[in-house]
């Protein structure tokens, strides 16, 4: 009589059987996932342990140019933020510390430069709007009036006024398949159309106002000193409007070396491209 | 075709009588408002829009001598309106000194008269009795003698440093001698600079029984220190035609009256064809002219920028209701004569409160050489703080008639300034603006400016971006989601439509049946077989469209409680459903062909009566 097997010694053999087979079908299937998997799991892994270096480099810079801040040393300490500046490692307390760095090398032109771009990463950044203020009172630089709309749609940056025309917009959508499919249509659900289609209107206009605005994508900053904006493109035409470093102009259109700007207190001229640069990189 | 339309377009320009730009205006002028006794001052008299009219030989002013010394004309053409001008010069010539008023003249243009305006020339007392130099001029190459002079015209013998002094210079040409200016005129000297020099006008003159073309340049001139200048000669270089030299003695010409030796008395002259004159370069040259410069005095104000002369100042400012902060453009303008190019934007009194921004100009001549006109500064003030009026502006210039400074205040310019807080103490110490005439005592404001915030150390792990949300590709990757919402809501919505329109069909289905076995029950050609089943069928129905059920699963007791019957009926109920399972199963109804019209009248009463 054979001897009855346990179911141990019933698994061992066939973990012996299996491994003295040819690989099945199955098997070499088995394997190329496998190994694919690995690869996503190697890249995944490269690709974050190059993105922590780059980090952990930048953020070594960046010390680095606070140190020389903090040593008085602002030139150096201006060099090295902008090199972080040029490698996009972008955010609002870089272009702040910038500005400040470049406010303690007497540059107010491109400490204003720097602070309005902190600001427009980070509408609220309070150090950035204190300095601010700080350094247009010292350059006395000009501001651009913003106009009616757009004084009071101050109140909510563009990307938040981006994410509430998307929401209501989805929301009114909803409520239109609603009511197309209802067999009675509810005044409510009509009034909620109504509201969520305002809302996405208002948005869209506010996301116009402003991006067309004073502070919008054409906003430059005067970073040149004894800037004249003149009334056509060349040195000797007549002066429109004196510009301290630091001051606010729209960018219209431009002109070879020449850019056609609205100014500060409803004036339009043309000032030298070098003399200005825009805020939003 | 062609040639009508050329020859249309030739009758147009060359048939249409010249028209004047304007109706006739006059307008008259005086190279300088202050001379010294004896010193000449030259007056023009200037009719735009006509040809001819009739001016004055003398104008009679008690103190002074005023005769015309010529008369010139000028036509420009711009846009094909022929301008035409006739230019009147007098000279005036002071014999004491004081304040004098020439009246308005008479300029009589066909039957209409125009008046001049009134014009004020300050004569003061000469220094040392001299007369102005004049027709010190120059004389040329030996052969060209007398047909050409020059001469340098300063109305002024002192000055103040950077006083601009107008001057004239004259270059006479004999007519007869066919001048040609080859090499403008040119102020030559050091220690001044010159305005460029501008012509002015030409008119014919005699001078000494001769008569001479005189062609009249203006400039301004400017001494850069104190001390005693010369200035000139002017240098100019003309070709003009001489007679040649005879041997023969000749008859004198009729213009040589007093026989001085006038070349024109060469028979050349008389008969040009007959004899060759030689064309010859000659320099012009006039005799210098000594101007006396003095220093200007010590005590300059601190709005005193160098100007020199006699100005007026007049401020504006818009908008006048602001926010705090806003900017409000003051418009200030300085008009007079004077050195123009030393005159600065006017100083703000008293800048507390108040941001100033640098100021913009514009200068807007009256004259040839920019000595007189107005010249516009446009200066931004921002208010710091709740403000009633515009802070004062001062200009201080130096008068070289009353040799001491001047200081124009402005107006004080109300305003309303919104928002912020009002300063007690500004309103409190602003100056009023009689109070404080001299801007010496402009307070300083050296407020040490805030110091800016400290460094921020940390650092977001992701970088961010300028770019707006919506023009992100992330932003539209998450609009996917309402979509597919939306998308998964309309899926279900149009499901469940489909299953209410299935449901709705059976309905339909079921009363349709329901309805042709009552037609069949009422015909009473049916078999009992076929009767009584379509009956209980016929109930089936009813109860299972009552009840939303199927129709199969009907028994006796469901429809007698669908319906709600009462014992007698359910009982008749029972027994119609019995009777029809009967027929249906056992084959009973075999034997009888119809169902009694009593039954029939039984079964549908019990039909008709379900609700």
């Amino acid at each position: 009589m054979k001897p009855r097997r346990t179911c141990i010694e019933l698994y061992e053999l066939n973990v012996k059987n299996r491994a003295a087979e040819p690989p099945s079908f199955y098997h070499r299937h088995s394997a190329r996932r496998s190994r694919s998997t690995q690869a996503v799991f190697i890249g995944t892994t490269l690709a974050i342990f190059l993105a922590t270096s780059a980090f952990a480099q930048s953020d070594a810079e960046f010390t680095k140019a606070n140190q020389a801040y903090a040593q008085g040393h602002f030139k150096e300490a201006v060099a090295g933020y902008e090199a972080l500046v040029r490698s996009g490692q972008w955010s609002a307390n870089l272009f702040y510390d910038l500005g400040n760095a470049h406010f303690r090398a007497g540059d107010f032109g491109h400490a204003i430069l720097n602070y309005e771009r902190a600001l427009a990463l980070e509408r609220h950044h309070p150090e950035a709007t204190a300095n601010l203020q700080i350094a247009r009172d010292e350059a006395r630089a000009l501001e651009l009036q913003p106009s009616l709309p757009e004084r009071y749609l101050q109140f909510a940056s563009t990307n938040q006024y981006s994410i509430a025309a998307g929401i209501a917009f989805w929301i009114g959508a909803l409520c239109l398949v609603v009511l197309i499919f209802a067999r009675r249509r509810s005044i409510a659900m009509i009034v909620l159309l109504l509201v969520t289609f305002s809302v996405f209107a208002g948005a869209i206009f506010a996301i116009w106002q402003r991006e067309r605005g004073v502070n919008g994508r054409a906003l430059a900053i005067v970073t040149v000193e004894n800037l004249q904006a003149r009334i056509a493109t060349a040195d000797t035409a007549n002066s429109v409007l004196a510009l301290p470093p630091g001051s606010e102009v729209e960018i219209l259109s431009t002109r070879g070396d020449w850019i056609y700007a609205a100014l500060p207190n409803n004036l339009r001229g043309w000032i030298p491209a070098t003399s200005a640069e825009q805020v939003r990189l | 075709m062609a040639r009508v339309i050329l020859i249309t377009i030739l009758v147009g320009i060359f048939g249409a009588s010249p028209t004047f730009a304007d109706s006739p205006s006059v307008t008259a002028v005086l190279n300088a408002s202050e001379a010294l006794v004896g010193e000449t001052v030259q007056l023009e008299i200037r009719l735009k829009g006509a040809r001819s009219a009739d001016a004055p030989e003398t104008i009679a002013v008690d103190g002074l001598e005023i005769r015309r010394t010529g008369t010139s004309q000028r036509v420009e053409v711009n846009n094909f309106n022929l301008t035409s001008s006739v230019i009147y010069n007098y000279t005036i010539l002071p014999l004491r000194m004081g304040t004098f008023t020439i009246p308005p003249q008479t300029i009589r243009v066909g039957n209409s008269s125009l008046r001049t305006p009134e014009l004020t020339l300050n004569v003061a007392a000469s220094p040392s009795g001299q007369t102005t130099q004049r027709r010190s001029g120059g004389s040329s190459t030996t052969g060209a003698n007398q047909l050409v002079f020059a001469e340098l015209v300063v109305p002024k013998k002192s000055a103040f440093v950077g006083e601009m002094v107008p001057a004239q210079v004259r270059l006479g040409f004999d007519p007869r001698a066919h001048p040609q200016l080859i090499e403008p005129p040119e102020i030559t000297g050091q220690g001044f600079t010159a305005q460029k020099l501008q012509q002015s006008g030409q008119n014919s003159e005699t001078i000494g029984g001769r008569p001479y073309e005189v062609v009249v340049y203006r400039t301004a001139i400017a001494a850069a220190r104190a001390g005693k200048f010369e200035l000139g000669p002017v240098k100019a270089k003309a070709q003009v035609v001489v007679p040649q030299r005879r041997s023969a003695p000749r008859s004198r010409s009729p213009f040589d009256l007093f026989n001085m030796d006038d070349p024109f008395s060469d028979p050349f002259f008389s008969n040009p064809f007959g004899q060759f004159g030689e064309r010859r370069e000659v320099e012009i040259t006039s005799e210098p002219v000594t101007l006396e410069v003095k220093p200007l005095p010590q005590n300059a104000p601190t709005s005193f920028s160098g100007a020199i002369g006699n100005f007026s100042m007049t401020t504006d400012a818009k908008p006048k209701s602001v926010q705090v902060g806003d900017p409000i453009t003051v418009t200030s303008t300085i008009s007079g004569r004077g050195n123009f190019g030393r005159v600065n934007a006017p100083l703000v009194v008293d800048e507390r409160g108040w941001h100033k921004y640098p100021p913009s100009s514009k200068f807007k001549q009256d004259d040839e050489v920019g000595i007189s006109g107005a010249k516009t500064f446009e200066t931004v003030l921002s208010p710091n703080e709740k403000r009633q009026s515009l802070p004062i502006l001062a200009f201080s210039y130096f008068d070289p008639v009353k040799e001491q400074y001047v200081t124009l205040l402005s107006e004080p310019i109300a305003i309303a300034v919104q928002g912020g807080a009002a300063s007690a103490q500004n309103i409190a110490t602003s100056p009023p603006a009689a109070a404080n005439p001299a801007p010496e005592a402009r307070p300083s404001v050296t407020a040490k400016p805030a110091d800016i915030l400290y460094q921020l150390t940390e650092r977001p792990a992701v970088a961010e971006s300028f770019a707006p949300v919506y023009s992100r590709p992330l932003f539209w990757a998450a609009q996917l989601v309402p979509l597919l919402v939306l998308f998964g809501f309309v899926g279900w919505k149009i499901r469940q439509a489909k299953i209410d329109n299935r449901e709705a069909r059976r309905i339909a289905a079921l009363q349709h049946e329901a309805a042709e076995l009552m037609r069949k029950l009422h015909r009473g050609d049916a078999s009992p077989r076929e009767y009584y089943v379509g009956a209980s069928r016929l109930l089936r129905v009813k109860a299972a469209l009552a009840r939303n059920i199927d129709p199969n699963t009907v028994d006796a007791e469901t429809a007698a409680e669908t319906f709600g019957l009462n014992d007698d009926s359910r009982e008749r109920l029972r027994r119609l459903f019995e009777q029809s399972d009967e027929l249906q199963y056992s084959g009973a109804h075999n034997g009888s062909a119809k169902v009694s019209s009593e039954n029939r009248r039984d079964v549908l009463e019990l039909i008709e009566n379900l609700k």
